[in-house]
């Protein structure tokens, strides 16, 4: 998607397991891989945004990529920085260089500091006043007034917390912004007023999103390049307008057919490509594609070999036996 | 046409308790719900929403909660003034509802088919066997896979959609007239919602149950429901057939959570202007029933009567009404 050189973040072949409960002592070990050889870049300035159903692996995802959690293998590059190879002391002192935006504004925030406390959190030590001044225009920038800096949490609506925590993620000016479903705690009112703040402080500071989100609608508006995720790989990776106006991969398809249009001229049942059942167990993936079971399409070689992520002649990048080359997608 | 009204909703007023002391929470609220149809009921968080649907169903938070005024009348007898007894005869038989969160309304410590056989034996007043094996016929229907295995399923051993399936077999066990779902996919991936969606029209085209359909989501109402109806802080503010609401919102506030959503297209283009924002937020309940707009510190279009008096419903034909004192100035 983005060349090597202009990408500020570069993530290779990441994977992120997790230990299973043993039958018994002297089972073998077996494991739950979240998150199986995802890679992917951004460009400064730009939005990725992860989508995909519950337990595909975004926010496991974007916790390796902070090393909020770890990785068994692969490769996290901010810019220069090998973030995965970092030690204790090197870690801490690139914490800052990547901040995260939570879904939940409520339990994300500490109940006893005062928003400015908070906001200020991440920031290196500093004189007082250099201090004061950086909290003053963060509360700007995000829309909160000045005497609201004395207050604490709880006295805040929703929709404020969720500014405060903005606040905070750009205290330190960092690199890259990691949002996992910044707005599907807030109603839709206030979700406007927080996702215009995001696309503001973006164009006015440069800033670069990772940006989850199981909303297609939301992802719509604010992504430059969209990989979409099934049971922890990349099934389909393109950048906004390809992806919205010719997606390839047939669960691609099933999940931007499913989303209900604002638009009573085309109600969902006959535009619908209904899904059966549910995913597979995440702990026992099928062997060939992880779509194959629930996929329309299906051949025998989708039950046999797991497809590889290709990047097809448009650039577009899909995981699928039956995708051709010139961009064709199975379902015509 | 003039299909018989199975819910009729007058004046109905709904007061709450709290520290601040008594607001009505339902302000002045009539509907109706026709036989068959599915109306939508949307609004942003602490609307009233969910408290509507309580009062249908005789289930106010008590005691903070209390029908003050107004009637409920289903199939024309008033639900206000009916016993305690009579109510639970109609939630089991007549009126079932779908709630908000699936995992707390679910019990824990029962299998799923131990719970839709206990709705049936008491309602339906079927023996241990048939409503065992009609347990397994509703999982069927709402589309749980090899149903006869998973009627032994517990509430946890399920995904977040295959719970709400079930309960939508629970609300369905009695064939209600009326289905209340509260927010019935909210917490759901959209894969799952759209199945969700699909069962509940089919459902309705082959039983005919009335379907009130609770959502913050344009998206479902445009999917489901032939008619809408917008509540802000306890008051109905519009209705009306959701293509002519959808294509020309009468009242601001309707107009604004229209407009705020991104919506998903199929053809977007590289432009991408800023969403319509409505400022502010919904005010604090105490503020409910203040004798005037009560959308009026958010709106862009008020003048200086907005602040002095609660705007008159105005007709704008075929069912379609708003309470704005600029509704019918565009
Ligand atoms: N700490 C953990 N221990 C064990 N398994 C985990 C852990 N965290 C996540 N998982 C599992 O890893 C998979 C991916 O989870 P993850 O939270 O990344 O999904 P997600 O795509 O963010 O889903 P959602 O949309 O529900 O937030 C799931 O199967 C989940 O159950
Ligand atoms: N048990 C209760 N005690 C006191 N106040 C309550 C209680 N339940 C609800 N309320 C208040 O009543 C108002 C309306 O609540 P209601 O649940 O009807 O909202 P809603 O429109 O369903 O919102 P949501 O979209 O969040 O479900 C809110 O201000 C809420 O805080
Ligand atoms: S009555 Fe006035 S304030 Fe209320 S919505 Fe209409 S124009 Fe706006
Ligand atoms: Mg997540
Ligand atoms: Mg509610």
């Amino acid at each position: 998607m983005t060349s090597r050189e202009e990408a500020l973040l570069t993530v290779r072949d990441l994977r992120v397991r997790f230990p299973l409960k043993a039958a018994s002592l002297f089972a073998p070990k077996r494991y739950l891989y979240a998150v199986d050889g995802v890679s992917f870049s951004i460009a400064r300035g730009q939005t990725l945004a992860i989508v995909g159903e519950s337990g595909s692996g975004k926010t496991t995802t974007a916790l390796a990529v902070a090393r909020l959690i770890d990785a068994y293998a692969g490769s996290v590059n901010l810019q220069e920085l090998d973030v995965l190879g970092l030690d204790r002391e090197a870690l801490r002192a690139a914490r800052r260089r990547f901040q995260f935006i939570f879904q939940d504004p409520y339990s994300s925030l500490n109940p006893r500091l005062r928003a400015a406390d908070i906001v200020a959190e991440p920031l290196p030590p500093m004189a007082a006043d250099a201090r004061q001044r950086i909290v003053d225009d963060l509360f700007e920038a995000v829309g909160l007034r000045p005497e609201q800096q004395r207050l604490f949490p709880h006295q805040f609506s929703g929709g404020q917390r969720q500014r405060i925590g903005i606040a905070r993620a750009m205290a330190p000016q960092p690199d890259l912004i990691i949002c996992d479903e910044p707005v599907s705690a807030l109603d839709v009112a206030v979700q406007a007023q927080v996702l215009n703040l995001l696309r503001d402080l973006q164009s006015g500071r440069g800033l670069t999103y990772l940006f989850i989100s199981h909303d297609l609608g939301v992802v719509q508006h604010m992504c430059d390049q969209i990989a979409v995720m099934y049971l922890g790989k990349i099934v389909e990776y393109a950048d906004r307008l390809s992806l919205f106006q010719n997606p390839l991969h047939p669960y691609t398809r099933a999940l931007l057919s499913a989303v209900p249009r604002v638009d009573p001229t085309v109600r969902g049942g006959d535009r619908r490509l209904l899904l059966q059942g549910d995913p597979p167990d995440p702990a026992n993936p099928p062997r060939g594609c992880r779509f194959a079971a629930r996929c329309p399409v299906a051949e025998t070689r989708c039950h046999q070999e797991p497809p590889a992520l290709r990047t097809l002649r448009n650039k577009q990048q899909v995981a699928c036996h039956l995708v051709t080359e010139d961009a064709v997608s199975p379902l015509g | 046409m003039g299909a018989a009204a199975t819910l009729e909703v007058r004046n109905l007023r709904v007061e709450l308790t709290t520290r601040d002391g008594i607001s009505p929470v339902i302000d002045d609220l009539s509907f109706s719900l026709r036989a068959g149809e599915t109306l939508a009921l949307v609004g942003e968080s602490g609307c009233g929403k969910s408290m509507t649907a309580l009062a249908v169903m005789g289930l106010l938070p008590h005691p903070v909660g209390r029908i003050a005024g107004g009637s409920i009348f289903f199939d024309g007898e008033d639900l206000v003034a009916a016993s305690d007894r009579r109510l639970r005869d109609i939630r089991g038989n007549d009126i079932s509802m779908i709630f908000q969160e699936p995992m707390t309304s679910l019990n824990p410590v029962y299998t799923v088919g131990e719970q839709i056989a206990e709705v049936l034996r008491r309602h339906q007043g079927l023996g241990r066997r048939a409503a065992w094996e009609h347990a397994i016929e509703l999982l069927n229907a709402v589309g749980i896979p090899d149903p006869a295995a998973r009627v032994d399923s517990y509430p946890h051993q399920m995904s977040g959609g295959q719970r709400q399936r079930v309960m939508i077999a629970i609300a369905l066990a009695c064939k209600p007239k009326i289905l209340i779902a509260d927010e019935p996919t909210t917490a759901l991936d959209v894969t799952v919602q759209a199945q969700i969606f699909d069962l509940l029209r089919n459902l309705q085209r082959e039983t005919g149950t009335t379907i009130l359909l609770i959502t913050h989501d344009m998206g479902a109402v445009c999917e489901l429901a032939e008619r809408m109806m917008v509540m802000y802080a306890g008051r109905k503010v519009e209705e009306g057939g959701v293509d002519a609401v959808i294509a020309a919102p009468r009242h601001p506030y309707t107009k604004g959570l229209i407009d705020c959503v991104p919506h998903m297209i199929d053809n977007p283009t590289a432009a991408r202007p800023p969403l319509v924002e409505i400022p502010g937020i919904v005010p604090p309940l105490r503020d409910f029933g203040a004798g005037r707009c009560l959308f009026a510190a958010r709106c862009a279009e008020r003048v200086a009567r907005c602040a002095e008096a609660r705007p008159e419903d105005v007709d704008f034909g075929a069912g379609h009404r708003a309470a704005c004192w600029q509704a019918g100035a565009a």
